[in-house]
């Protein structure tokens, strides 16, 4: 299979990039360090190219109705300018088919921002339910590429950079065709998922490289995959396809991106019925005594018991040890519980802690 | 000797898994190749296996781990293991400084000195590494 870039590979390609296949992209896994990486967007400023998350428009008279039905969260709450989630797109056993945000464009017009790894799925999903609908659905993922500032600097960097007053947006609130290093967007949210204070801007593909160099001209970071999961392992989110899936519902997840205070949508039945009837396992974290890292699949014990198993698991430079995601068996499950992992055959000393692994 | 941006010191010799071996007084001192640490950059943990431990050539005698990935690091020679840098085990990013120099890893008593024959000289060292590189 052809892999996928985005408008920004020459611009990784000549920064030196480590290049690699994510969710069929070729994409940035780091430019010269994870951990340095990582740091600037915790201390200063890092930018990530993130143009391979979906991109998908819904659009027409019944857009809301159609989502109404498909998203976890309500949205006739949705309002134009604000970001609605992360929510999700369930199925009918309630797991996951995408963990998404909403962007309410205008009363006709919704952007779905999704993972990389369910763009065709997505689409798929969503025109399973048009029929006799007036919506139209247009895969905006090529045409509209997405950069992330993060970092306590990010307001700084664009107020230096834009016109549009994009330092004055609150938290999961978006400006459409806000202007920034001299490009019209197509939006800016201040948003990300690095738990930093941060923007999403999304431009036209052909003026990507443009808004990209001068993002690192005025002090920004280039940050690769890497980093981005191992910033997003610290704050405890989930990644889909290693900590969520179809077979999982948001409860074990205790990923909150429903609601059951709406008409019943795709999944809420089943979920309902676990809600009440309780989970059998639960996503907890994982906190090594040492630097050891934790991987995917590795088992945890209490005692002789093998009682959950990693999803995902990273290094975390500002902790200095190793942290993983895991799911526990829901009788164990218990905070601040002394556990161990089998690394390579060894038995680890570990403790079950809450999300965020780093408080701020 | 470079290969690209990567270091290929010309007075040890190397295996296949990007390990390098200097000889020294029927010994060998092994680390990681500049190659190798790049590639796996921000090497975060290094466990070797204990002092006395006798090991296979091939075998692993070491566990690292990058943010990325968790590797081995393989035995040029059988032998005895005779020492370990206990510096880098404390601070694994001497492996990412200084590969060849502080960033050595452990030393083995070769056991069978035909098996230092089978190690690749410098250049087909960087041979190998052309080869890899396509």
């Amino acid at each position: 299979m052809v892999q996928l870039k985005t408008p920004l590979y020459e611009e990784h390609v000549k920064l030196g990039a480590t290049i690699s296949n994510f969710a069929g992209w070729s994409m940035p896994i780091v430019y010269e360090s994870t951990i340095k990486e990582h740091l600037s967007v915790r201390k200063s400023a890092g930018v990530f190219d993130v143009s391979h998350m979906a991109r998908i428009l819904v659009k027409g008279p019944d857009s809301a109705n159609l989502l109404q039905k498909l998203v976890a969260k309500n949205i006739e709450k949705a309002k134009e300018g604000r970001m609605l989630g992360p929510t999700a797109f369930l199925n009918e056993k309630g797991g996951f088919i995408d963990d998404i945000m909403v962007y309410k464009l205008s009363e006709k017009e919704f952007l779905i921002v999704g993972n990389a790894v369910n763009r065709e799925k997505d689409v798929n999903w969503i025109k399973r339910f048009v029929e006799g609908l007036e919506v139209e659905i247009v895969d905006l993922t090529f045409e509209i590429a997405m950069i992330a500032l993060q970092g306590p600097d990010s307001s700084k960097i664009m107020k230096k950079l834009s016109s549009s007053n994009i330092e004055d947006l609150d938290f999961l609130h978006f400006k459409k065709d806000a202007e920034v290093a001299g490009v019209k967007s197509f939006l800016v949210s201040r948003s990300g998922w690095t738990g930093e204070d941060g923007y999403e801007i999304m431009v036209p593909s052909n003026y990507a490289s443009k808004v990209w160099s001068a993002l690192i001209e005025a002090g920004a970071t280039p940050c690769g995959l890497a980093a981005r999961d191992s910033l997003r392992i610290e704050m405890g989110y989930c990644l889909y396809g290693e900590d969520i899936d179809e077979n999982i519902t948001p409860l074990e997840a205790r990923y909150w991106v429903f609601t059951f205070n709406k008409p019943p949508y795709i999944g809420y039945k089943a979920l309902l019925k676990k809600y009440e009837e309780g989970v059998d396992k639960i996503r907890v974290g994982i906190k090594l005594k040492e630097r050891t890292v934790p991987r995917r699949g590795h088992k945890v014990y209490m005692g002789e018991t093998c009682v959950g198993e990693i999803t995902s698991g990273t290094f975390s430079p500002i902790l200095n040890c190793g942290i993983g995601i895991a799911y526990i068996d829901s009788k164990h499950a218990l905070i601040g519980a002394p556990v161990v992992v089998d690394i390579r055959g060894k038995k680890r000393k570990a403790k079950i802690v809450d999300f965020p692994f780093i408080t701020k | 000797m470079k290969y690209k941006e990567y270091e290929v010191n010309e007075n040890v010799l190397y295996t296949k898994t990007h390990e390098w071996a200097k000889i020294e007084n029927g010994k060998a001192r092994v680390g990681l190749t500049d190659y190798a640490v790049k590639k796996l950059k921000d090497i975060v943990y290094i466990e070797p296996v204990d002092i006395g431990q006798h090991v296979k050539k091939g075998e692993p005698v070491a566990a690292i781990d990058s943010i990325k990935a968790s590797e081995n690091v393989y035995a040029p020679v059988s032998g005895k293991v005779v020492e370990i840098n206990s510096k880098v085990v404390e601070d694994p990013t001497l492996i990412n400084k200084d590969p060849y120099g502080e960033g050595w890893i452990l030393v083995i008593e070769i056991e069978k000195p035909e098996e230092v024959d089978e190690l690749l000289k410098p250049e087909d060292y960087v041979k190998l590494l052309e080869e890899e590189e396509h």
